[in-house]
């Protein structure tokens, strides 16, 4: 192991039930180095991230710090060893003061009282080493996100730590914010500190970074140093997919526009139009935060938009509330159907009929009918349960999934809203949901589907819209319609 | 289909541990009687006699009310401390209006029924339009109330002698000794009314889904926020039910005579099997619930324990019957838990 390295990963397994997250991943890192990690959403960015924090322990392979061969079994022995991991969400307590949270499970104390003069004139010295004008005294929650970020990287070094990892640390940052941070971490590694660095956007990486290593599945495809790399280069390291894991849909006939977005704004969306035929399924493409879900949202009446209009079939429509979009023939299948798709503690018939009481008649429902309800789409969905009595908590993923499906179906909706339709569900009952968004694009319904997995855009989409930032900043059709298009803008760079 | 049926008994059965829980203790309660108190001699048994069992009734009947619209509540994920007291305002309100004013009764009873409403509403509003825990709000108009009983009576008790009786004082005479009173089958009455809402109405679903998930079932289409005002405005109806039933019944209006109901109605709707978390209850199961605490309390008597140690007992009882319902519950889930293990579900 050569002397500089602080940090090496060698040969790392780390699999979850039905899927193999990193498949024999290489990893080092030099002392006083900036490395950005670059990757698609689902590569592996976020796994690597938790094994090195101590939150997942790797089934097999070697990590060593610093030349000594360490097993980071929790957080506190990452803690301990040195590496100190910034998350996307700020962890910080808003109700305390700045040099509250820096000392928060390693208070200075003086006899059995806190040391408070001592923390105060550490933490002075140190917001006043990152050239910040954060006072010890401020209030956290106070601080905007850039400034909340320096009291996070203030505490990292407040613990002497020696690797420090950032996690999309720009994310709801202005320009300032970013620069000036940007500065504090070059600085931070000229004194000898290691940074990982993941993002997003390409912009930054290109001024950041000394290395970029790419990863694509659970493995490390390559790792330049800045000078070698070019944008065409990053992207066709981060896609280049076998081409057997996509999924062939038939086709459907294309019909009207049955739905119109006009400069829909809100929401962190921005100005977004679009229009959706009978028969079409279009994509929404972008990274995470990119704003698809807040899109979603707002279409949807979830949230409120502050201007633009919609239009379903031809007739302008005001969709404030989602019993609105319901009652025009709308359904939003969710990301998280756990948080905000199922009554999980409650039975199968209780779940599929609950969206269709708004749209039938009478006051009444006679359990008789919801069992039948029920069991029509358990036969239909093919949802694999002992019986309609069954609690959804204790169903499998991919079923729990078509638990929500069968809710919408039994509302017969027209317009369809997916995000992210397959998440966490494995390959076969991901074929099946596929056939099932065919058969109603077959059947004349539309689809708006929000994913993350490229292939399944690709494979599925009639059209891909692109959204950066909040807004959309392409429209892909046909033979467009590739992973090196759609992470092109996806990212950003100054190829658009 | 053999799982098929155990897993029909087990969503079929969920006042099944609490109604054995009750049976159990209806049977400690004779045994102990015939054993330690009346030297085994059955035709002493006080407890089992027709008058007890109806006075018990009639004394339960009151808290059974109030325990239904708390049980709607409850399911749907809020709560409600402030009943207690708001019966307090309403029946001294009630007995001045009557009395000191000389108003008539029956315009009294309406314009209450109003009130109870209005003050639930506004509650209600609050609640469901701000982030605030109905916990807090609750507890507030607790204090309200409470203020406002004793502007309105000075701390002393306001009879109405003899006027308003018809609530309190009506029978359906059964037997000479077995008289069921009017607020025992206005609690059945509602009891049944209750049960069929949760059970074959869209109303009773979505309180349900209301407080099993709050996002889900406002992305279902449920007005989440008219939604639970609707339901303080019943349990607005239900307070001043209960408060003209005990008014009625004790002929006089105490600053008092909702002191506490909050905890004893709390009590029983958990008992019951109510989540306090929400999602889960009926109103068979609250039922079951109010007339255990009651059976408790009356036993005590009857076996003639100190009523310092009546609260106490009563206390270790309530703690042991969630127990139990809680263990019960618990291992129906894992059995259907087991069932996944080893049925392969994609």
């Amino acid at each position: 192991m050569p002397q500089d390295l602080i940090l090496e990963m060698k040969g790392i397994y780390k699999s979850f039930p039905g899927v193999k997250v990193f498949d024999g991943f290489d990893f080092d890192l030099r002392k006083g180095e900036i490395h950005c990690i670059c990757g698609e959403n689902g590569a592996g960015k976020s796994t690597l991230i938790k094994i090195l924090s101590g939150a997942y322990t790797p089934d097999s392979g070697e990590i060593y710090f610093d030349g000594k061969k360490t097993d980071i079994i929790n957080p506190r022995v990452a803690m301990q060893t040195g590496i100190q991991t910034i998350y996307q969400e700020h962890t910080l307590f808003p109700l305390l003061s700045v040099y509250e949270n820096l000392y928060t499970g390693n208070e200075l104390e003086k006899g059995i009282i806190l040391n408070k003069a001592t923390m105060v004139s550490k933490s002075k010295e140190i917001l006043e080493y990152l050239h910040s004008d954060i006072s010890p005294y401020d209030i956290v929650g106070r601080l905007g996100s850039g400034g909340q970020k320096t009291v996070e990287i203030a505490r990292g070094l407040l613990q002497e730590s020696r690797v420090i990892i950032l996690d999309e640390p720009t994310s709801s940052f202005s320009q300032t914010e970013i620069t000036h941070l940007l500065n504090i971490l070059k600085k931070l590694a000229q004194s000898g500190l290691s940074i990982i660095y993941i993002s997003h956007h390409i912009e930054e990486v290109f001024k950041i970074a000394d290395r970029v290593t790419i990863i694509r599945d659970g493995l490390k495809i390559s790792t330049y140093d800045l000078k070698d790399l070019t944008e065409q280069q990053l992207i066709i390291d981060m896609v280049g997919r076998d081409v057997s894991l996509f999924y062939q849909r038939q086709k459907a006939e294309i019909g009207e526009v049955v739905f119109e977005a006009k400069n829909l704004s809100g929401n962190g969306v921005g100005d977004a139009s679009f229009t959706v035929r009978r028969g079409e399924l279009i994509g929404i493409a972008g990274m995470v935060g990119s704003g698809r879900t807040e899109l979603a949202e707002i279409l949807f009446g979830y949230k409120r938009t502050t201007s633009g209009e919609i239009s379903i079939k031809g007739k302008k429509t005001n969709v404030k509330t989602p019993l609105n979009a319901i009652s025009n023939k709308m359904c939003f299948i969710t990301e998280d159907r756990q948080a905000t798709g199922l009554f999980l503690k409650h039975a199968m018939d209780k779940n599929i009929p609950i969206a269709s009481y708004s749209q039938t008649p009478g006051p009444f429902a006679m359990p008789g009918n919801d069992v039948k309800l029920t069991q029509k789409y358990i036969d239909l969905l093919n949802i694999n349960t002992p019986s309609v009595f069954q609690l959804v908590m204790f169903l499998s993923g991919g079923n729990q999934q078509k638990v929500v499906l069968g809710k919408w179906f039994a509302t017969d909706a027209d317009i369809f809203i997916f995000d992210e339709p397959t998440r966490g569900i494995d390959v076969g009952a991901k074929e099946e949901i596929y056939k099932i968004m065919v058969e109603l694009l077959q059947a004349g319904k539309a689809i708006i589907m929000v994913s993350s997995d490229m292939p399944e855009l690709i494979a599925m989409s009639d059209k891909v819209m692109v959204m950066r930032e909040g807004s959309m900043v392409a429209e892909l059709y046909k033979d467009e319609i590739n992973e090196e298009n759609i992470l092109k803008y996806s990212i950003g760079g100054s190829m658009r | 289909m053999r799982s098929n049926n155990s897993l029909k008994r087990v969503s079929r059965s969920e006042n099944l541990s609490i109604f054995l829980v009750l049976l159990i203790i209806i049977a400690a309660v004779i045994l102990v009687e015939f054993f330690l108190v009346r030297s085994m001699d059955i035709t002493k048994v006080a407890f089992v006699k027709p008058m007890n069992i109806a006075n018990v009734l009639l004394q339960v009947s009151i808290t059974g009310i109030l325990a239904l619209s708390m049980t709607l509540i409850m399911i749907s994920g809020g709560i409600d401390l402030s009943i207690g007291q708001m019966m307090c305002f309403l029946g001294t309100g009630m007995a001045f209006l009557i009395k000191t004013a000389g108003w008539n009764e029956w315009g009294v009873a309406a314009l209450t029924l109003i009130v109870a409403i209005g003050f639930q509403l506004i509650m209600g509003l609050i609640i469901s339009r701000t982030k605030i825990e109905a916990f807090i709000v609750s507890l507030g108009f607790l204090s309200i109330y409470k203020g406002f009983t004793y502007l309105i009576t000075n701390g002393r008790e306001i009879t109405i002698e003899g006027r308003f009786t018809f609530l309190g004082k009506t029978y359906l005479n059964i037997t000479p000794a077995f008289r069921i009173a009017f607020p025992v089958i206005m609690w059945i009455a509602l009891t049944v009314i209750v049960w069929f809402l949760l059970k074959y109405t869209k109303f009773g679903r979505r309180v349900y889904a209301v407080g099993g998930n709050e996002n889900a079932a406002y992305l279902a289409g449920i007005n989440v926020k008219n939604f639970k005002l609707l339901l303080y405005g019943i349990n607005g109806l239900f307070i001043a039910l209960a408060t003209m039933a005990q008014l009625s019944r004790l002929g006089t209006g105490n600053p008092l005579m909702g002191e506490g109901k909050e905890i004893e109605v709390i009590a029983a709707v958990v008992v019951g099997g109510t989540a306090l978390a929400g999602g889960k209850g009926n109103a068979w199961g609250t039922f079951i619930g109010v007339l255990m605490l009651g059976i408790i309390s009356n036993a005590l008597n009857i076996i003639g324990v100190n009523p310092h140690w009546q609260y106490v007992t009563r206390g270790a009882l309530i703690i042991l019957a969630v127990s139990l319902t809680y263990i019960s519950s618990q291992r129906a889930a894992s059995v259907s838990l087991n069932e996944r293990e080893r049925r392969p579900l994609i």
